[in-house]
């Protein structure tokens, strides 16, 4: 494969890619200044191993160089814990009710789901992230989150969970904000 | 199935990720559970609010145009007739393999495009890559002068070395400026050419064996790489301009123009 193809492959196979890359990385780092240039430090290490890219999904490839550069930075730059030092037995969320009405979550401020997710401990962000926001399938989202394939479920539903109790909090809190004195 | 398998599953049933076993097991704890049916149906209000565009961030504009600009521009495969000097020995059939885990790829950054000892691939990696963050991250250049006599001391103090510099602004090769860069694990001197539109970075540092002047050619990503010796400095020279004239400008840089 004569390497001119091979430019013109990495921008038709990752360039597309670039929103998807910005939104996993905005909501990783919460900030858009920090995204872009998680983003571009990740394009350009894309860039690198773009010879180790054997064809597949490139938008799960491509959020995982993403997902890592924004843990390396914010690492660096915020002195919160690699994902790996995740551990689910602490984590673990219960199946208790959230309490959440399914109508109630349709009248609920744009602006207070954001915060609910903003608020979420990196690993569970991130996979409600690249499932609901992104439409990420299981599968793509165990390559991108480097996650066996059989936690990808388990992992969600605890995120979700976390979201679902978040969130019916910050109602309650609005409705008592709101009540006359 | 009790509730705690409900409270996982039900996520799956959602996502359409369960197999039809399951899914029909969920199915029927949801039809005699209101309590869980409550709960999917909260999750499920959840999913859609969260699938709208209002909770997805868009890349900026200015940003997909920075990193579009960085990369080579895509060039017709050898329409000039020159040929490439590296074959095409990656088997075609390595782009339709079995995807590997992530991990596995990262494992594998230039060890596929390697034949034997690696060291001048991975130095040829690295190059490039500087190359590219040099015309990304606006950091071309800490000393921008066309002057030489203005670049070469700016490196005094900087390096533990003295790199040559030369303005090739008569060969149509006009010096733009240097900057410090870092290249297998030293600092180096990068000094900045332009020809046209392009940018080309020469990056020098001692040479630690004897002095050759071979020239060596490569290729990277759509990028052509030079290496050789002069003066008893290592340089590369890397940019997007065709393999031609990157030949005749490192033969400026090794003194033979």
């Amino acid at each position: 494969m004569p390497d001119e193809s091979k430019a013109l492959d990495f921008d038709r196979t990752f360039l597309p890619h670039m929103d998807a890359a910005y939104n996993l990385a905005r909501w990783l780092v919460r900030d858009d200044h920090d995204a872009q240039d998680v983003v571009q430090e990740a394009y350009l290490r894309a860039f690198r191993f773009a010879a180790g890219f054997r064809g597949g999904d490139a938008r799960a490839w491509i959020l995982a160089i993403v997902r890592n550069t924004a843990f390396t930075w914010l690492k660096r730059n915020r002195g919160s814990n690699a994902p790996t030092e995740f551990d689910e037995k602490i984590h673990g969320g219960s199946t208790e009710d959230s309490g959440l009405e399914a109508d109630a979550v349709r009248k609920a401020d744009g602006a207070m789901i954001r915060a609910a997710l903003d608020e979420l401990a990196d690993e569970f962000r991130e996979v409600i992230v690249m499932r609901d926001i992104e439409g990420l399938s299981y599968k793509e989202i165990a390559d991108a989150a480097d996650l066996p394939i059989g936690t990808v479920m388990s992992r969600l539903a605890r995120a979700r969970a976390k979201l679902a109790r978040s969130l019916q909090t910050r109602i309650d809190q609005d409705r008592i904000d709101k009540e006359p004195k | 199935m009790n509730c705690d398998d409900a409270r996982i599953l039900m996520h799956g049933h959602l996502d359409g990720e369960l197999d039809l076993a399951a899914d029909l097991e969920l199915q029927r704890h949801l039809d005699e559970c209101p309590r869980c049916t409550r709960e999917y149906a909260a999750l499920r209000a959840m999913r859609t609010r969260l699938r709208d565009d209002e909770f997805r961030f868009e890349a900026p504009a200015a940003l997909k145009e920075k990193i579009r600009r960085a990369l080579p521009a895509p060039t017709p495969a050898r329409s000039n007739g020159y040929p490439s000097r590296r074959g095409s020995w990656i088997p075609r059939v390595a782009r339709f393999a079995v995807p590997l885990a992530v991990g596995a790829m990262l494992a594998l950054i230039i060890a596929p495009r390697t034949i034997g000892p690696s060291v001048d691939q991975q130095l040829a990696g690295e190059v490039v890559a500087s190359h590219v963050r040099s015309l990304m991250a606006t950091h071309l250049m800490d000393v921008a002068s066309t002057d030489q006599h203005t670049v070469k001391p700016w490196f005094n103090g900087k390096l533990d070395f003295s790199p040559p510099v030369t303005d090739f602004v008569k060969d149509g090769f006009p010096l733009v400026g240097g900057r410090l860069d870092y290249i297998d694990g030293r600092p180096v001197a990068a000094l900045v050419y332009q020809h046209g539109k392009h940018v080309i970075n020469v990056f020098m540092w001692p040479a630690a064996g004897a002095e050759t002047s071979a020239v060596r050619v490569e290729t990277e990503h759509g990028y052509n790489v030079e290496q050789l010796m002069t003066a008893g400095m290592n340089c590369w020279v890397v940019s997007d301009l065709n393999q031609q004239e990157l030949e005749k400008f490192a033969d400026l840089i090794g003194g033979k123009g």
